[in-house]
């Protein structure tokens, strides 16, 4: 049981994370998931000097408030600023991250306060933390936020999807139409965020990071239809998930680490198979 | 999409299922799991020779950067006694042995402890330092603590347990002797991390740190200046390093020092987080207090 409760975290997170990382690369924003683990670090220490305590309630949500934060920043900066969007990735989380850095330095030097400590969980923790209702047993908490977020990300991009879409590969194209492109672009930010950190604390950051780009990546290789993408996204994603489960079995290392190795093994082989497929038919139009 | 999302499902199910029930054919010896190898030797003594004690934490790896693989969620699972040390000391795992103790016994050593004989670092917000064996006398009293929840397993090794706690004993009465033969004016520990101060209360010992207790925020050059500062003023001898933890930021103190045209040594290294590899002549809780209180003796005397 235990086997497939980490699988099914694994997928869970795949696929709320896959969802949004095709957008994040449409938007050339792939990398928005590792700023935001870097970002939360003042959150996790202001909240953290606020409440006196380490109740991972109150850090998480002081880490969700400042992935927003740096969500919101780097949108203003592209646009005020006129930067690239990886150059304005790179200033708001080194900025927030470095913050961060200074506030442990600072005010919590003797307490053990940073990302590592109180806000990446692991994924082979996942089926021993159990949630209870009084003496009932109802599964490991992570299951139940996780596929309730699942659920979220899923309504909204039902209720959004054309919205999303657009706004993705022409902003300026749809502003011209009258839509409120900002409007769209914060709320799937704020989905990104809440997603993200939510996972952080069920998997850890690697992982995260990883299943926001890699399985999008590997789906945006066979197509340039969105849906068509989130329906490989979703398929690699669980595959990485499989697969890397029975890797770190196989090799008795890091749950989180194999299955993020087994997402990057994913992308080269589909590279491969597309690169040799169209060198055959090169072959084949040249030879008739 | 959610009919592939929720076929996945189910493909996962049925495959993981079908992986995981064979294994339960053999008869399992009663497992104790034990965070460190410090809690790992205790129980080796104190309990029986029919009950198996696994370690998860390794030698030479910090607790604070820990990436655990699928045999340690295997360990955990099939415990039937998980010992850790508590007061925060694992970090993030805590909350999960929290979670366990509703189910299977749990012994938190620290927890046991009354807060007056605990400390509590400047700053730290209600935590107690967790480095508790570094006082010997201390640990047994943790030791002693937990006795009541391992006669429950039925696995309580009376003898051995006495024995083990009479070395105990001696131990602190070792390391007590010890530390007085260092002259009054010398008796000053200088460290890379927080990890000494129950050692230092203990024993009578005056110990700086050059890090907190958390490793995320770096030592500062002021921090470095202030250790050569005092190692001038108050001409002390030598300085110490610790197997966890590089010994750069210790190289920086002792070239200030040196460039302040007087001299200090290093003093050895230190087991502060867990006892050595095989073949260290540290390798557990008796040997590495033994260790790191000779290195000490013989560098400041």
């Amino acid at each position: 049981m235990n086997d497939f409760w980490i699988i099914l975290e694994g997928s869970l997170v795949a696929v709320s994370c896959g969802l949004l990382g095709a957008y994040l690369i449409l938007r050339k924003m792939a990398m928005v998931g590792d700023a935001i683990s870097h970002a939360v670090l003042p959150g996790i220490v202001i909240a953290y000097l606020v409440a006196q305590s380490r109740s991972s309630i109150l850090l998480l949500l002081g880490a969700a408030l400042f992935g927003l934060l740096s969500t919101f920043l780097i949108e203003i900066l592209a646009k005020k600023a006129r930067i690239q969007s990886d150059a304005s990735i790179g200033i708001t989380f080194t900025w927030l991250f470095a913050i961060g850095v200074i506030l442990v330095s600072l005010y919590s030097g003797n307490a053990d306060i940073d990302q590592d400590c109180v806000l990446y969980g692991d994924i082979a923790f996942v089926p021993l933390d159990t949630l209870f209702l009084g003496e009932r047993d109802l599964g490991p908490t992570p299951i139940w936020l996780q596929g309730f977020n699942l659920f979220l990300v899923i309504a909204m991009i039902r209720i959004g999807y054309r919205g999303f879409l657009i706004t993705s590969f022409d902003p300026s194209f749809s502003s011209g139409l009258g839509i409120k492109t900002d409007t769209w672009h914060y709320v799937l930010m704020g989905a990104v965020s809440f997603t993200v950190v939510l996972s952080f604390n069920a998997v850890g950051a690697i992982l995260v990071v990883a299943f926001l780009v890699v399985p999008p990546a590997t789906a945006y290789l066979l197509s340039n239809q969105l849906q068509t993408m989130m329906i490989y996204t979703v398929i690699f994603g669980v595959l990485s998930a499989l697969i890397g489960f029975y890797l770190a079995t196989w090799w008795s290392a890091s749950i989180s680490g194999a299955m993020a190795v087994a997402s990057g093994i994913l992308f080269l082989g589909v590279l491969v198979y597309q690169k040799l497929l169209r060198k055959r038919k090169k072959f084949l139009a040249i030879t008739n | 999409m959610k009919k592939i999302v929720l076929l996945a499902v189910i493909c996962l199910g049925a495959l993981s299922c079908s992986q995981t029930e064979p294994k339960e054919e053999q008869e399992e010896k009663f497992l104790v799991v034990a965070t460190t190898a410090m809690l790992g030797d205790a129980m080796e003594e104190m309990l029986d020779t029919t009950v198996e004690v696994v370690t998860l934490l390794g030698p030479g790896i910090d607790p604070h950067v820990y990436n655990p693989t699928k045999k340690v969620l295997d360990h955990l699972a099939e415990a039937d006694i998980v010992v850790s040390h508590g007061l925060h000391f694992e970090g993030r795992m805590q909350d999960i042995f929290e979670k366990m103790s509703r189910k299977k016994t749990v012994i938190f050593l620290g927890n046991a402890l009354p807060e007056s004989k605990l400390i509590e670092p400047e700053d730290a917000g209600g935590f107690y330092d967790p480095h508790i064996w570094s006082d010997v006398e201390l640990w047994k009293e943790a030791l002693v603590a937990s006795i009541p929840q391992l006669e429950k397993s039925g696995h309580y090794n009376k003898e051995g347990a006495e024995e083990y706690l009479k070395k105990v004993e001696d131990l602190h009465a070792y390391a007590a002797s010890q530390v007085q033969s260092i002259p009054q004016k010398n008796r000053i520990l200088l460290t890379a991390h927080d990890a000494f101060s129950y050692f230092a209360k203990a024993y009578g010992l005056e110990v700086v740190a050059l890090q907190g207790i958390s490793t995320v925020a770096e030592y500062g050059i002021k921090d470095v200046e202030k250790m050569v500062d005092l190692i001038v003023e108050r001409d002390i001898k030598a300085v110490f390093s610790e197997s966890s933890i590089s010994p750069r930021s210790m190289e920086a103190v002792m070239s200030g020092v040196e460039q302040q045209g007087r001299e200090v040594k290093l003093g050895g290294i230190l087991y502060a987080d867990a006892p050595g590899e095989k073949g260290s002549g540290a390798e557990t809780y008796l040997t590495m207090v033994k260790h790191n209180v000779d290195e000490i003796v013989a560098a400041l005397k």
